[in-house]
Formats: C-alpha cells, structure tokens, sequence
C-alpha cells in the first residue's frame, strides 16, 4: 500500500494546519493502545505498522516548511518519483535550503610559549587585558571567538576593554566570560570570579 | 437572503427519506429515530416516522403513544392507501405510520413490493421521512434501503457493537457488489476475502484495488457509496474519549474497507433518558433542556444542512 501522506491522514491537500494536528491526534489514538474500533479489523503488527506511518507522516505535514517542500512535489505539474515523495528525500531537501553555517572549530595553531603559560597559569586577577593577550596568544581573531562561542563581537571586545556601558547586565557578561575562558582552556570559573570582582569596581 | 436559499434547496433537493439502522440490537435505534424526528418537528419541518421493525413495532411508546390499530399490515395486504395509515401525533408537524404490532399471523415479506413502497412514500407531502429498520430487517429490504437518501447507522461504544458495525459495513458493501457484477466474479470476491479474514493472504485488501484489477466487477457501485456516505451516531456516550471512537471508526472503515463514512455527532448518556421512557414520555418532550436534546439539534443540523456547519467552523 503506497499512499500519501495526506490519505494516511485522511486529510485534503488544502487542509489547514491545525486540521492536520487533530487528525494526526485522532489517528494516534485510533491506532495505538486497545482501541476497541480496530480489535477485529486490525492485528497489533499492522497496528504498529500504520502508526509510524501516521507518525512519519505527521512529522512532514506538521512541520510548515517540509510540508511546503512536499506539497511543491507532491502537486507539482511534473511527474514525480515516489522516491522523491518518501520522508528521507524531504527531510534532505529541507537540509539543502536551510544549509547550517559549518562553523569551522578547528583549535589554531599558536607558538607555545612556556613563560606566558606560566604567567597564566599563575594568575590570580583576570582583566580584560589578561583576556585580549591569552586570546592573541593562542592565535584567536575576535570573529572567530565570536563564532564559536555565538558572542556578539561587540561584546567581546568591550569585555576585553571593561567598558560596562556597552555591555548588558553583569550576569550575561559574567556568562560571556565564561565562554571566553572555556574557548581559551582556562579554568572558566576562577576566571569569570576574579574577572567579575574587577568589573565590579569598574562599575 | 442566505436562509431563505438554503430553505429553498434543502425542499427541491429529495434527499428526504432517512434510513434508521444498527449492526447490533439495543443500541437505541428507536429512541433515536424518534427523538430525530421530534428535533426535526421542532425544527419546523413536517416529519413522518415508519416502523419498520419486524422483531418488535414500539416506535409508538417512544413517542408516548397509544398504538393504533391501523398499521402497515393494512397497508402491505392492500387494504388501505399509504396515506390512510398515517397517524397524526400531538406533536405539531410529526405523524407516524405504525409498525407491525400484531404478531397473530407473520406477514410474507415475499410480497412486499418495495418499489412500489418507495414511490408511494415520494408521493407524501412531507419535507422528511424517518425508516427506523429493525435489526435484520436489513437484508429483507435491502431494496428499499438503497433507495433511502441518507443512511443513518446507529451504534453504541462497547466493542460488540463496534464490531457488528463492521460486519454491517461489510454486508453493505458486498450487497452493493453483488448486483452489479458476474456472479463468477462475486464468488471469486467473496473467497478472496474469505482469505484474508484467514490471514492467508500477505498483502492487506483493498476493495479499490481489487475491484480495478479484477474482471466482472465494476467500481461504480463502490464509488457511489463514498459520494453518499453512511452517516454514524454513537449513542450512550460517557466521555470525550469514547465520543472520539467515531472518528476511529471513520478512519478504519476508510483504511481497511476504502469506505467513506461520515461521523455526525454523539449522544450522552443521560439519566434524564431512561426515567422518561419509564414514563412513556419522549426525552424531548419531558426535558426540552436537557443535553442530550442539544446533541439530537446538531446531528439534526449536521445532516440537514451541513454546508452550512462547515462554514462556521
């Protein structure tokens, strides 16, 4: 049996999104637990078996941009491949529209330096300059921190600079950092305490 | 300007003539035939009730009547015209004809022409007529009941009745079959559904696809049951969930039989039910405000005007 997903659903093709949640509700109830309607027409497997096709097509149909990519194939003037109808195909479609930015997290190389691994590994009092000079150290462009740890650049370097004026509340800076210092293999804790008593007096 | 065309439609367009009917016995056929009827009076449209029930006429005590003497059997021997057994009720707008209530002698329904039933009933001046159809009854009339225009199946939520729905469905649907195909291929059919109720067929049947690729039948008869859909109504009805069982059962019907149906609403149990027809009194009547006479106004808009309905939502 090859149906579509919209005659899984007992649905039209122009059938509003909300119509499509109470089907697939009523379809699941139907299908899944003792439902005395399908006792003596339906056996547990093709119980089972027609719930994941409701479940498959409900995940398609529900969700408004699969839904779109499928109906475009769905009711398209060309013929279409029933491969290109399955939930796979789809979902690889969707992908290909809403491509994600591979954010490129591959450490940078940096010159080891054995007297400023010291120096850090021995301070006590975290600034913003400490912060800007381990960052430049270990070969990080502000772009690229802000990248990675999804912080407005902006931001960044104001944290470097300690200008609280151009920062939010103390309590989002306070997590900033401590974004900053897990990018930068630091002990983030001890680095955002110390680093936030000084952003304090700043203040 | 929109009402006075849809009472216009609803009187040029015959469908009219109601078909009461249940897979199992005691699921309140009877009291639903008469209380649609009564919401339909109420409504302001002239109703005629028809007993039709063979194991036993009480459509009268539902509607807290006295039978008459003058009954279909007068009608069906020839003695009287249809219109001569028409009963009129104290209910404005509401007649009966009365079932069969003398069981002295059977009545052979070999003669009963159905054809000539049916025409007679288009020729009454009512705008519906409500067949309440006794378990069984069925297959005796089978005839008459294609001719109805809406076919109305009545089932409670337990499970035996559930189950005596589908082999209603079944029974409907290979009747239909059965008329407009060889009889070599209706054997065939029926065998090969034999099968499957087997297990031994692997791939799940459908109707559709067995009706396209084998020879001797015709899809027809098949399509024109989904264009005119059997309407259910679940009756004794204890909670929300269990009112959604007429959806499960719409679903399966079309899964597995490749069967339109059409849920039209549901009807609470009511304790105000009973105690009325321990007094001979009709619900609606007794209680006018009680749920269940909400529930009977909107299956009664449901099927009237359902264009209508579709719009609101």
């Amino acid at each position: 049996m090859k149906s579509n997903f919209y005659e899984i659903l007992e649905l039209n093709t122009n059938a509003a999104q909300h119509e499509i949640t109470t089907a697939y509700e009523r379809a699941k109830t139907t299908y899944s637990g003792d439902n005395p309607a399908i006792y003596t027409i339906f056996s547990d497997q093709e119980a089972r078996e027609l719930l994941s096709m409701i479940e498959e097509a409900y995940s398609i149909l529900g969700n408004k941009t699969l839904r779109n990519i499928y109906d475009q194939r769905l009711l398209g003037q060309s013929k279409i491949n029933p491969e290109d109808l399955t939930y796979d195909s789809i979902l690889n479609a969707s992908r290909l529209i809403f491509q994600e930015s591979k954010v490129d997290t591959k450490k940078t190389s940096f010159v080891r330096n054995e007297g400023f691994e010291k120096e850090i590994s021995d301070c006590a009092s975290w600034t913003g300059d400490m912060l800007k000079k381990v960052r430049e150290y270990k070969n990080i462009t502000v772009e690229k921190l802000s990248e990675i740890i999804k912080v407005n650049a902006f931001y960044i370097k104001a944290i470097e600079a300690v200008t609280p004026n151009n920062l939010p509340a103390p309590v989002f800076v306070r997590g900033y950092v401590i974004q900053i210092a897990k990018e930068l293999g630091l002990n983030s804790k001890a680095v955002a305490d110390s680093y936030m008593k000084s952003f304090g007096k700043v203040n | 300007m929109e009402l006075v065309n849809m009472l216009g439609s609803s009187e040029t367009n015959k469908k009219n003539i109601w078909a009461i009917q249940s897979g199992k016995g005691g699921v309140g056929k009877t009291f639903v035939t008469s209380s649609l009827a009564l919401t339909l009076s109420k409504l302001r449209y002239s109703v005629l009730v028809i007993d039709l029930d063979l194991s036993g006429a009480n459509i009268h005590t539902a509607l807290g009547l006295n039978p008459s003497h003058l009954n279909l059997r007068h009608y069906l021997e020839g003695a009287k015209d249809i219109s001569q057994i028409i009963i009129p009720t104290s209910y404005p707008k509401l007649s009966y004809v009365q079932g069969i209530w003398d069981s002295w002698i059977p009545f052979n329904f070999n003669e009963f022409d159905e054809q000539k039933f049916i025409r007679d009933l288009r020729s009454l001046d009512f705008d519906y007529i409500l067949i309440d159809f006794g378990v069984g009854s069925f297959e005796k009339y089978f005839n008459l009941y294609l001719e109805c225009d809406e076919k109305i199946l009545v089932s409670s939520p337990e499970p035996t009745s559930i189950e005596k729905n589908y082999r209603f469905i079944e029974s409907y649907i290979c009747q239909n079959l059965k008329s407009k195909s060889t009889p070599e291929a209706f054997g065939k059919l029926i065998s090969t559904l034999r099968d499957f109720r087997h297990k031994s067929l692997d791939k799940p049947f459908s109707f559709k696809t067995y009706l396209k690729e084998n020879e001797g039948l015709t899809l027809e008869p098949f399509n024109k049951l989904n264009r005119e859909p059997i309407k259910l109504i679940l009756n004794g009805i204890r909670s929300q969930s269990v009112a959604d069982l007429g959806y499960s059962i719409k679903s399966v019907c079309n899964k597995y039989y490749g069967l339109h149906i059409e849920y039209v609403g549901f009807l609470e149990f009511d304790n105000s039910v009973w105690q009325s027809v321990k007094n001979r009194e009709p619900v609606l009547i007794s209680q006018p405000f009680t749920p269940v006479a909400g529930q009977f106004l909107n299956i009664c808009k449901n099927l009237t005007e359902p264009e209508v309905l579709r719009a609101v939502i």
